[in-house]
């Protein structure tokens, strides 16, 4: 579950986001306390603060003294604008530019992702 | 108040140093891991800090005084060591019991549920010298944990167990740890399997700690970087390089520093990879030679990253 | 001194080493010694002498060494200062020793009873120590129990300290203080004298001895043990 790609705290937080961006953490919901994740993910309790840590600074969680950690309002959206700018970084800069050094253009590059949706057509966006 | 302080802690056998000048500080409620390789000088540190073995110079200071013949320290640590020895015709049960009457905190509960857990034999009529290695790790496991003593040792805690078992352990240790924060210290000469256990590491290399840091500062501080050879060397010029591997126009390079800002930028535009090392890397490539084998085989780790 | 009661409570944990073995050894070796009397015939009615009584006390040294050699290192495991182990286990095996005194004593009543267990044999009530009162039997055969434990105790954290090498070398010397104690006897042509000595020793003196010796290991074995390790 936990691998060596990245810091273990930013694993953490990554998938507490993926969590908000599904609607496994609704907004206002509780998520599981540090403990509970550092259990369940194998890892010290306090590396597992360190990424519920981060969320919190990022305003996309909130703590309610003595009850826990809940999911901010307006969470999600955060999420979804960086999830993304991420993609946008992630998948489609490397593709256009591998697609140039291919000699694909930018005309052609769109006839293929068209392509692509068709050859998905009938299977339901997950 | 830090749970043990030693200053200039040494231990001489003869004409060999098993501990040389050692100097800790360990601070309460954290899980610590004392790494290092076989005969470092790890049992011998854990000895002298319960005062069951003795320094032949140098301070140690437990719960802020010397734990020697003081019963109110004593009370509150729990160190089983991994050569344990019980009383002859001891039964499981027998040394439970005598458990309960010396730590104050104990859980028999816990120690009856983890009974379970570990699937050891009939504790009331099954003998611990007719136990198996793993068996007898595991007793002294539960020991440890159902102690709940406010500083506890496991001294490789592991031998004999399966990978079932293992795993179990490292669960129970971190569910007990959670409800109930106490200062562990875990030996171990397996860093991979406990790497992601531990806050802060000591590792200990013939007697010397060589390193003693938070984990994420450890791991934090060097980075490994993969990609087409003349693009990695360009990157890693003029930074300090712990380790080169090549495969054909492929190259992977470590990285003794930290990232910069703007690398990761960087790297991304000239299509290389970034990747943390590996606390068992870096501990390997820091402190010891390269060829030595250090817990499971470093040249298997190396395979991997060839192949990436 | 809470947690001295313990460590004697821990060495109790296993009934069957501390109760139930003496308990064995002490019914077996009487019950073999009257076999053998019973069987050899005894036509003139004389008291016949059988030392089956100190199987017992040799059991003693035995644990003396097994409760130095396995139940120190758990002790220390269960982070026991070596003081409180020291002064639970030598509480514990005082009071057993007490025990088989006041046993011995007890055993020595019924046999002058019933006419040496109907064989004429004696093996608690032995000619010269029944002469003496109750307290000062019930005292020799303490302070030779206790003896032998300390024996055993002492050479065991011996070991637990300098290991083989403080092992083989203060036998050693326990060896030649004997041998050298039976050397100068023999030189100075003393052996009449020792002999005499021994003969006007009372049960109470020879007690009295027993213990001295018994004080000294103490003191020796607690010395030893502030060092020793696990």
């Amino acid at each position: 579950m936990i691998d060596d790609s990245k810091p273990i705290f930013q694993q953490i937080a990554e998938r507490i986001e993926g969590d908000i961006l599904d609607g496994v953490l609704p907004e206002e919901g509780q998520v599981p306390s540090t403990n509970e994740f550092a259990a369940f993910y194998r890892i010290n309790p306090a590396t597992a603060a360190k990424g519920v840590n981060l969320l919190v600074e990022k305003g996309l969680l909130y703590k309610r003294r003595g009850i826990g950690m809940f999911v901010a309002p307006g969470a999600r959206e955060t999420v979804l604008a960086k999830r993304q700018d991420q993609f946008y970084r992630q998948y489609v800069q490397p593709l256009h530019s591998e697609a140039r050094k291919l000699g694909i253009g930018v005309e052609e590059l769109t006839a293929l992702i068209h392509r692509s949706a068709a050859e998905h057509e009938g299977t339901p966006a997950p | 108040m830090n749970v043990i302080e030693t200053r200039g802690l040494t231990r001489r056998y003869k004409d060999q140093l098993a501990l040389d000048d050692v100097n800790l500080d360990i601070a309460p409620n954290r899980i610590y891991g004392l790494l290092g390789r076989n005969g470092a000088g790890k049992t011998t540190l854990m000895s002298i800090l319960t005062a069951q073995g003795f320094a032949s110079s140098g301070e140690v200071r437990v719960f802020g005084g010397n734990p020697f013949e003081n019963e109110q320290i004593l009370s509150r640590l729990c160190f089983v060591r991994e050569s344990q020895k019980y009383p002859d015709d001891f039964t499981i049960r027998n040394a439970l019991d005598a458990a309960s009457l010396f730590f104050p905190n104990w859980d028999a509960p816990l120690a009856d549920r983890l009974l379970e857990d570990f699937q050891l034999p009939n504790p009331k009529k099954h003998r611990i010298k007719k136990l198996s290695r793993g068996q007898l790790s595991a007793v002294g496991v539960i020991i440890g944990l159902a102690s709940r003593a406010e500083l506890t040792f496991f001294d490789e805690p592991y031998l004999g167990l399966d990978a079932v078992a293992r795993q179990l352990f490292y669960d129970r240790l971190l569910t007990d740890f959670a409800d109930h924060p106490r200062t562990i210290i875990l030996s171990s000469h397996l860093i991979d399997e406990v790497a992601n256990l531990l806050e802060h590491v000591i590792v200990i290399d013939r007697g010397r700690i060589v390193m003693d840091d938070e984990v994420e500062a450890i791991t934090g501080s060097a980075f490994a970087v993969a990609g087409k050879s003349t693009v990695v060397e360009e990157f890693v010029a003029g930074r300090p390089v712990l380790r080169r591997e090549g495969l054909g126009a492929l190259a992977s390079v470590t990285v003794d520093a930290p990232l910069q800002a703007g690398d990761r930028e960087r790297a991304e535009s000239l299509g290389l990879e970034l990747a943390p090392v590996s606390l068992q890397q870096l501990i390997i490539r820091r402190t010891l030679k390269a060829n030595e084998r250090f817990g499971s085989p470093a040249a298997a780790d190396t395979n991997v990253e060839v192949a990436r | 001194m809470n947690r001295a009661w313990a460590v004697a409570r821990m060495q109790m944990v296993n009934k069957w080493i501390y109760l139930g073995v003496p308990a064995i050894v002490l019914v077996a070796s009487t019950g073999l010694a009257l076999a053998i009397l019973a069987v050899i015939p005894n036509d003139d009615g004389a008291t016949r002498l059988a030392f089956s009584g100190q199987a017992l006390m040799w059991y003693f040294l035995a644990i003396g060494v097994q409760s130095m050699m396995l139940a120190f290192p758990f002790s220390q495991a269960m982070s026991v200062s070596r003081r409180s182990f020291y002064l639970g286990t030598l509480g514990l095996y005082t009071a057993l020793s007490m025990a088989v005194g006041v046993i011995y004593w007890l055993l020595g009543l019924a046999e002058q009873a019933t006419d040496g267990w109907g064989v004429d044999g004696h093996i608690f009530a032995l000619p010269w120590i029944a002469e003496s009162p109750w307290f000062a039997q019930i005292l020799l055969y303490f302070a030779l129990t206790i003896l032998l434990f300390m024996f055993g105790f002492w050479f065991a954290t011996v070991y637990q300290r300098w290991r083989v090498l403080g092992l083989v070398a203060s036998l050693t010397a326990f060896g030649l203080l004997i041998l050298g104690g039976v050397a100068v006897a023999t030189w100075t042509d003393s052996w009449p004298a020792v002999g005499a000595w021994f003969v006007q020793l009372t049960p109470l003196a020879l007690t009295g001895w027993l213990l001295l010796a018994g004080v000294v290991l103490a003191a020796g074995s607690y010395g030893t043990l502030r060092r020793a390790t696990p």
